[in-house]
């Protein structure tokens, strides 16, 4: 029989015990990142002159080319920004095979009338304040973190493909087949995922969560690291001296399908 | 009182249909088999078209599951009493179909091994999540209702019959909801998607049931009321014509968007693609054959009944292919205002792993129908009114 005394001291130990693992479940880096809310600025102008200058090179008008051609080369274009995301991100590619074809990054290309010239940019997760996909997601795999990067988690995903099906941007991509098959390398820093589940861009996020830890005030995606142009401006909206900030308050920017509500966080100049 | 018995299921013919649905279920299960080892790469889907034949399985059999029940509770609900001779073969169909459904469900995932995440995280957001509680209540439900019929309890059977069917209705009302909530893709989003939803539910139910009970009473040599039959088939016909009504009524509302010209364009009046095709011949011509059929003569015999409520399931099919299929094939406007590349339709042609699927899975709900009618007593001794 467990006497009053023991009773007493058993309640408060587990009192303590309960309170003592509630203290040691909120990590302090949940409470960090709330601080930042990531963002991109993806100057167009700068990016249309990117792939301009690869289209010079190999000889190729764009404009005179016929639909299909163009959308062909649309598809396996791989200018820096999507070259050096394919090869951190674990990214299958499979150029002959586009109906399988996995993608971050895609390059797009649009003008506003028949007689203007065409204006090139990326295409990623627009990492929206208000995502279909995490909206839909019947696992809650699909998840906006509380610094805004929409992430997926491999453990819980069903590959039920209802979240590529809702998404405005076709931002993400299925892994068909094993895409370790079609891997040029493997980045040990990123899960290598396996067939039968979604992939998307999500800012690489082992990259600037690690360079944030390591103290880099202003961490940066491989794609904004390595373009030639500084095309792409990635940085803090809620700091109000960061470049992003900046742009966004005094540049005319847009945002992509902004009808839809989805409120993306990647922003087009000079589109 | 309707006297059910068990049949007998020892003559050949019985075993040859039974080893034929037998077949065609372990077909199925291989086809799922070769998706599970290789991926979905062995589907017609795509990185553009991720959902097709495997989703709109889900909603048809859902569909036909909820049509099912719905026609089974005719005498518990709707006071039809000349049709509770029906309701226990028909529950036992749904309840089949509503198997398949899950199964079906199984079939499409790609991460099979992660599915019990739907139960254990729930999202209240999502429409897909409030379905894995629907499906499974609803097989409950649908299971009791079943076994209240069995005991012969006539008051507990008549509540059942009522919940049941608000239940089937809730369920593929959540169905229609997965496709009709989405609002980032042109041919999508529609408030019409759901009743339209409900009405194919029941043309699909009946459209299968017509059939599968003339067969079943003429195979048993069991008498059937050929009045009941046409009945019954004059509520599918006229419910097609509504459906009709529907696919009309939907087809406007999204053609008279500008932006979704080019996508409404494509769905109907493209024949380079299979979506106009399968809208056409399959969708509206299968709705349109079958109400001629059910016009003439013949529509009144056996053959003219069955073979019309089978058209009509196909039609359906038709549907949810339609439904599901080109508002992904039709590129997003991904830059509004702006002429922009890469821009191409994506035409989805099933594969035969596909096919096989949900071929398997309705001979498996076919199959539990003609074991059920072996072991237990669904089927009445006369398909035929008593005389008061």
């Amino acid at each position: 029989m467990t006497s009053r005394r023991e009773f007493l001291v058993l309640l408060a130990t587990s009192t303590a015990a309960i309170a003592t693992g509630k203290a040691m479940q909120t990590s302090p880096t949940d409470v960090d990142l709330s601080k930042y809310k990531w963002s991109m600025v993806v100057q167009v102008d700068k990016c249309t002159e990117c792939i301009n200058k690869m289209l010079e090179k190999q000889g190729i008008k764009f404009d005179k080319l016929p639909l299909d051609k163009q959308n062909e080369l649309l598809r396996n274009i791989r200018p820096p920004c999507v070259k050096a995301c394919d090869l951190a991100n674990n990214v299958p590619r499979m150029p002959n095979n586009p109906r399988f074809d996995c993608y971050m990054i895609r390059i797009i290309a649009a003008k506003a009338t028949e007689d203007a010239s065409w204006r090139f940019f990326p295409l990623m997760c627009q990492e929206c304040e208000h995502p279909a996909c995490v909206e839909v997601c019947p696992t809650k795999a699909s998840y906006k973190r509380p610094d805004g990067i929409v992430v997926i988690d491999l453990h819980r995903c069903i590959g039920c493909r209802y979240c590529m099906v809702a998404c405005p941007f076709n931002a993400r991509t299925f892994t068909f087949m094993d895409p370790l098959e079609h891997l040029e390398k493997i980045n040990p820093e990123v899960p290598i995922r396996k067939d039968g589940v979604p992939m998307k861009c999500e800012f690489c996020r082992w990259l600037i969560d690690m360079e944030r830890s390591e103290g880099v005030k202003n961490p940066k995606p491989v794609c904004v690291q390595v373009c030639p142009y500084n095309a792409l401006v990635f940085g803090n909206l809620k700091d109000p001296n960061s470049e992003v900030s900046k742009i966004v308050r005094t540049s005319k920017v847009v945002r992509l399908r902004a009808g839809l509500g989805t409120d993306p966080k990647v922003f087009y100049h000079d589109l | 009182m309707i006297e059910f018995k068990k049949i007998d299921g020892r003559s050949n013919g019985y075993w040859l249909v039974c080893g034929i649905f037998l077949a065609l279920t372990i077909w199925g299960f291989y086809a799922w088999y070769l998706a599970l080892v290789y991926g979905h790469c062995v589907m017609g889907l795509s990185q553009r078209v991720p959902w097709g034949f495997g989703t709109a399985a889900i909603c048809y059999t859902i569909g036909a599951s909820a049509g099912s029940l719905i026609v089974s509770a005719l005498s518990g609900v709707f006071g039809k009493e000349e049709f509770k001779i029906f309701s226990r073969s028909a529950c036992v169909f749904a309840l089949g179909t509503i198997v398949a459904a899950m199964l079906s469900i199984m079939q499409d995932i790609g991460n099979v091994e992660n599915a019990m995440n739907v139960l254990l995280h729930y999202n209240p957001t999502s429409v897909f999540s409030w379905n894995s509680f629907l499906y499974s209540s609803y097989f409950v439900i649908g299971f009791v209702y079943l076994m209240a019929q069995f005991g012969e309890k006539r008051r507990i059977t008549k509540a059942l019959a009522v919940l049941a069917v608000a239940w089937a209705v809730l369920v593929h009302s959540g169905t229609g909801g997965i496709v009709g909530f989405v609002y980032s893709t042109d041919l999508y989003h529609s408030s019409l998607t759901i009743p339209m939803f409900i009405v194919s539910a029941i043309v699909s139910g009946l459209g299968l049931l017509i059939p599968m009970w003339i067969l079943t009473f003429k195979w048993t040599n069991r008498p059937l009321d050929r009045n009941l039959m046409w009945y019954l088939s004059k509520v599918m016909g006229a419910l097609t014509i509504l459906l009709l009504y529907c696919f009309a009524a939907e087809a406007l509302d999204t053609a008279y968007v500008p932006g979704n010209s080019g996508a409404i364009h494509m769905a109907l009046f493209n024949f380079r693609y299979p979506y106009a095709w399968v809208f056409w011949v399959i969708q509206v011509g299968g709705c349109l054959l079958t109400i001629l059929i059910l016009l003439t003569p013949w529509g009144k015999t056996d053959w003219g009944m069955g073979i019309a409520g089978f058209i009509v399931a196909i039609a359906v099919y038709g549907e949810r292919y339609t439904l599901i299929t080109p508002g992904l094939g039709y590129p997003k406007d991904l830059v509004p205002g702006m002429i922009f590349r890469p821009f191409w339709i994506v035409p989805y042609y099933p594969s035969w792993v596909e096919y096989a699927e949900i071929i398997g899975l309705m001979s498996m709900a076919c199959l539990v129908y003609c074991i059920g009618l072996k072991i237990f007593q669904i089927l009445p001794e006369r398909g035929e009114v008593e005389e008061a």
